[in-house]
């Protein structure tokens, strides 16, 4: 099973980062990295920006060019964000294509190894365990 | 004697081995502060070390200078962990474990793993290349004394590791260069001349993803095409019942580069520029070479100590030299200072080929992570200084360009005439 379309994208893996600006803790966080990330997913196709200087999650990058784009099959994003992908494997096997300044993202992982449960418990809540790795 | 407990202090020591301008010191400057901690607080408290690839997640972090603190914290793996990492800057975990595979294990996992290697790594198993080790030590020298003047390190000593390892693991000419270029942008992401105005992580993301698919490309050719070479054992190995994936094999391929390359390659530069500090050990050397370089070897990694520092987490709350250290908190040993502390060694500044003892700390300081491949590392250094010094006599080096770095004590570059 996978996410059904993009908005499905958008809900979770977008969700994450609004979850995350509000964490009281992990927001003021990524709000100091001022990345503006953008991943672009294919199965479905679908894109989501983190802009950590407006802490917004869009479909876009309206405005701020994004500082590095990560693209990837959605399936690989939604194990990602379950602490299941190893980002410089995954790079190394072109599962993941990183554009732009991956040193950024190397600044985020901190932050992101946070987020994973955070991530698991909202699919487990939404009743998605057919999404969890 | 009983031992002391300090009560809890977190104050920061005020000789910090923090900042990068420590580690873009020399190595005289280091030691002056490493020499005063030794003496007056071997176990101390400093803030995070300065890094560059992600925020510190710690208050601070242990540094310990003493030899014989070392040898404890090395041979206790149950109480100083590998597996949350062994870089005494702060390293995101993704990274750690696709670069350094079971460096950064403990246990039985990390001994099943280690295993798979090492058998190829003993004394027996290396004495069976040793011949070949030897031609190519002579190839190398016929090469620099075909010449006038130029780098020594790339004329010489980076190939004869680069020749080995890649040789043990049956990797074609053809990539060997491009392997070990990166594998020396996996220890050099704090070297601005290196990174040429990238960021440290890029250049080690870089290094890394390149290194990785390496490994992994040529585990596909030994799978299709298997060869009697460590890769294509590794390939039908079972640990466990299990073989390994494809995933763990690339991230062997990126230790054994990093360990089988920068190390030996610095030993040799640091070594042949000492030897010509040091005239009167170089004519010891002479005199006797078969009967004197198996000490001197020791002498040689240890004056140079090319490894200078490796981390360990704690399991539990601990005492080591008198300070309580509490769980989780890192413990940060300095080979560099453990193998200059007048406790262990008689005039450690003197590069002294006859030492009657040297406990040195090169490899490590003992434990289960002891340099697997100390014994073919010994005798690439014996090749080597075999051939330099019977057939390079005239052999002038310059003044070492130094890395900048917390890890290894690399030498980017060193000019020399003949
Ligand atoms: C003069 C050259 C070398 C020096 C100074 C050196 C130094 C070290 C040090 C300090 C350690 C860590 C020890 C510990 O944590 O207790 C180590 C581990 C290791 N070395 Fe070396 N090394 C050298 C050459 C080599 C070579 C040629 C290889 C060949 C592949 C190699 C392979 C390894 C491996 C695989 C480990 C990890 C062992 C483990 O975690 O179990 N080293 N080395």
């Amino acid at each position: 099973m996978g996410f059904a379309d993009a908005a499905e994208v958008r809900k979770y893996i977008g969700g994450i980062f609004e979850a995350a600006f509000e964490d009281p803790e992990i927001g003021p966080k990524l709000r100091d990295t001022g990345i503006v990330l953008q991943f672009t997913f294919t199965e479905p196709d679908s894109v989501v920006v983190v802009d950590a200087v407006k802490a917004t999650v869009g479909d876009s990058a309206d405005g701020a060019a994004p500082g590095a784009v990560m693209s990837m099959a959605a399936d690989t994003g939604n194990a990602y964000w379950q602490g299941k992908v190893n980002l410089p494997l995954a790079m190394a096997k072109s599962k993941i294509k990183v554009q732009g300044n991956v040193a950024s993202l190397l600044k985020l992982a901190p932050l992101g190894k946070q987020l994973f449960p955070v991530y698991i418990e909202t699919l487990r809540s939404d009743g998605r365990d057919d999404l969890i790795v | 004697m009983t031992a002391q407990v300090t009560e809890i202090e977190r104050t920061y020591d005020p000789v910090s081995v923090s900042p990068l301008a420590f580690w873009a010191g020399t190595w005289e400057q280091r030691e002056r502060s490493f020499k005063f901690l030794r003496d007056e607080r071997p176990v101390s408290w400093h803030p995070p070390l300065e890094g560059a690839l992600m925020p510190p997640e710690n208050d601070g972090v242990w540094v310990v200078t003493r030899h014989e603190h070392i040898l404890e914290v090395s041979k206790n793996p149950q109480v100083f962990s590998s597996a949350r990492g062994v870089m005494i800057e702060e390293v995101p975990d993704d990274i750690n474990e696709a670069a350094s595979s079971f460096l950064v294990m403990d246990g039985p996992r990390h001994l099943s793993l280690r295993r798979l290697v090492s058998s190829a790594f003993t004394p027996k198993q290396v004495a069976r290349i040793h011949d070949q080790i030897r031609r190519q030590a002579s190839a190398i020298v016929d090469g620099l004394v075909a010449t006038k003047e130029g780098d020594f390190v790339s004329q010489v000593s980076k190939r004869l590791p680069m020749w080995t390892i890649y040789e043990m693991m049956g990797l074609p000419e053809d990539q060997r260069e491009l392997a070990a270029h990166h594998a020396d942008g996996m220890v050099s992401w704090a070297d601005e001349d290196v990174a040429a105005g990238r960021e440290p992580g890029e250049v080690l993301s870089e290094a890394l993803v390149t290194l990785l698919q390496i490994g992994m490309e040529h585990t596909e050719r030994r799978r299709a095409e298997p060869k009697a070479d460590l890769w294509t054992n590794l390939i039908h190995a079972e640990v466990d019942g299990q073989r390994l994936t494809d995933d763990e094999i690339a991230s062997f391929f990126v230790l054994l580069s990093v360990a089988g390359n920068d190390t030996t390659r610095n030993t040799i530069s640091l070594t042949a520029r000492a030897l010509q500090d040091f005239p009167d050990q170089k004519a010891l050397l002479l005199q006797d070479f078969p009967g004197r370089i198996t000490p001197a070897i020791e002498e040689f990694v240890r004056y140079a100590t090319p490894v200078m520092t490796f981390r360990r987490t704690a399991t539990r709350d601990t005492v080591l030299g008198g300070q309580q250290i509490k769980e989780g908190e890192w413990v940060l040993m300095m080979y560099a200072s453990g193998n200059r502390d007048e406790r262990a060694f008689d005039d450690p500044d003197v590069f002294d080929i006859l030492r009657p003892t040297n406990n040195h700390l090169a490899f490590g300081g003992g434990g289960p992570h002891y340099c697997m491949g100390n014994f073919l590392a010994k005798i690439q250094l014996t090749e080597i200084f075999d051939q330099l010094l019977h057939r390079a006599p005239t052999l002038r080096l310059g003044e070492p360009e130094y890395l900048t770095g917390n890890f290894v004590r690399a030498v980017k570059s060193m000019p020399y005439t003949l």
